[in-house]
């Protein structure tokens, strides 16, 4: 994000503040997608992601001097409240946060994302990438980008504990720098980086695991 | 390159500014010439392919228009509240002004009612240094003051130990004073004396009524020669608490 960027959200906010409400109409047409989409990623579920953005906003209504330009940019600001909502709304709801652990809830997805206890219990494409291959060997981009792949993607990345699903979402799907991401989750850079790593790798082996299960049903049908 | 190293930064070989970016030919490199490395490089690739292919199956995702409604509405509620709390705020900020300026006000109405000449006479006295000086029974016979001094009262106090309240007049100059340097430090002498006496000092009394008395300040050289006066009026009728 430029500095450019930086001071005109500045600007909106201030005019915001003051209460105008032609700003608070561009800062939520400019940011709220990203947010949403943040939301969705972290909970799979357009409702919740719903409920998320609009606290999100809401919590800008309410306070927009909390936001601190210089600890970050607007969007990472953002981002790191959603990610506070969506943590206290899992500690309400137990429910949501059956990915980061229940194997129970990912047997019904074991033939597209294959075992998690075994793609979390590895060590990733870093330890044992040798002898499976590449869950992409046999795969072309138009593989990559049909519905039953992303599909696939999107729920490995669902599976990933909290803390790694995160930096995935910020750092690959939002396409934040490391250190947007890391004042967006108040943490050093290092810290985002050796999540995404290890994130990266759990993610090739899962999707190393899907791929071959998908291929073994394809022949047994 | 080395396995290790290629490792710690496969993952960043598409990602600018970082290490991996950097030296990404080193790293294809290597990966090339390396059976452990080449599958890692292949799954990052793909990792990254598949990654890139879900991002942009959401991109053009966004929150229902509904939301943004509602927080529109929201941000309005909120503003016209904020903007009745401000007005609120303006109100017991004036109210309290208003209350300190009452308090104020009564505070000096009382002072000013309860001791209207007691400030003119301190600010005077605290100016005078010199000890209270002698009575005027002391000033010499030839001194043209003389007759004046005779005819003072008995009742002879130092202004700045009264505590009557009057309305004192400022020092005028006696036309026969001779020591201008009695005003800075010469002694204060409250005094009560015939009206017809004032004559005496040079005063005009021809518009004043001659009989009865009056209170005056004198102002008196070292050696009791009287060097200014101002007259005293007392107003106990102004007292009203």
């Amino acid at each position: 994000m430029t500095q450019t960027t930086d001071l005109a959200d500045a600007l909106l906010l201030r005019r915001m503040a003051r209460g105008d409400e032609d700003a608070f109409a561009e800062v939520y047409r400019q940011k709220h997608p990203a947010i949403y989409r943040f939301a969705l990623h972290m909970t799979g579920n357009p409702a919740m992601a719903e409920d998320v953005t609009q606290e999100v906003f809401m919590a800008l209504i309410r306070d927009p001097k909390r936001f601190d330009p210089a600890r970050g940019t607007l969007g990472g600001f953002l981002f790191g409240v959603a990610r506070n909502h969506l943590r206290k709304r899992w500690e309400q709801d137990r429910r949501l946060v059956a990915f980061d652990g229940d194997p129970d809830d990912l047997r019904e997805n074991a033939s597209v994302v294959g075992s998690f206890q075994r793609g979390a219990s590895g060590n990733g494409a870093h330890g044992n990438g040798n002898g499976h291959g590449s869950f992409a060997t046999a795969t072309s981009w138009d593989e990559f980008t049909s519905v039953e792949t992303i599909g696939r993607v999107r729920r490995a990345v669902a599976t990933l504990p909290e803390n790694y699903r995160v930096v995935v979402v910020l750092c690959e799907l939002e396409e934040l720098s490391y250190e947007e991401a890391a004042s967006a989750l108040r943490c050093p850079v290092g810290t985002v980086r050796s999540r995404l790593h290890r994130a990266r790798a759990m993610l090739v082996e899962k999707l190393r695991e899907a791929h071959s299960v998908g291929r073994a049903s394809a022949v047994s049908e | 390159m080395d396995c290790v190293r290629f490792e710690k930064i496969v993952h960043d070989l598409e990602r600018p500014g970082t290490e991996g970016f950097a030296f990404r030919e080193d790293a294809l490199a290597h990966a090339e010439s390396c059976s452990h490395c080449a599958p890692l490089m292949t799954g990052a690739e793909s990792l990254d392919a598949a990654l890139r292919a879900l991002a942009a199956s959401n991109r053009e995702q966004q929150a229902p228009p509904r939301v943004g409604t509602a927080l529109i509405e929201k941000f309005r509620r909120q503003r016209a509240a904020s903007s009745r709390r401000r007005v609120q705020r303006q109100i017991v900020a004036l109210s309290a002004a208003a209350a300190i300026l009452l308090a104020l006000g009564f505070s000096l109405y009382r002072r000013t009612t309860s001791g209207p000449g007691v400030a003119p006479v301190t600010n005077v006295t605290e100016k005078i240094s010199a000890p209270p000086v002698a009575s005027p029974t002391v000033v010499p016979e030839a001194s043209p003051v003389t007759a004046a001094a005779e005819s003072l009262q008995q009742n002879q106090i130092l202004a700045s130990q009264s505590e009557d309240s009057a309305y004192a007049t400022t020092f005028v100059p006696l036309p026969y004073a001779d020591d201008p340097s009695a005003l800075d430090d010469g002694a204060v002498v409250r005094v009560e004396m015939p009206r017809a006496a004032l004559a005496s000092f040079g005063l005009p009394v021809a518009a004043m009524e001659s009989d009865g008395t009056v209170r005056a300040d004198l102002i008196v050289s070292a050696d009791g020669t009287p060097q200014a006066i101002r007259l005293v009026s007392q107003d106990n009728s102004s007292r009203s608490f």
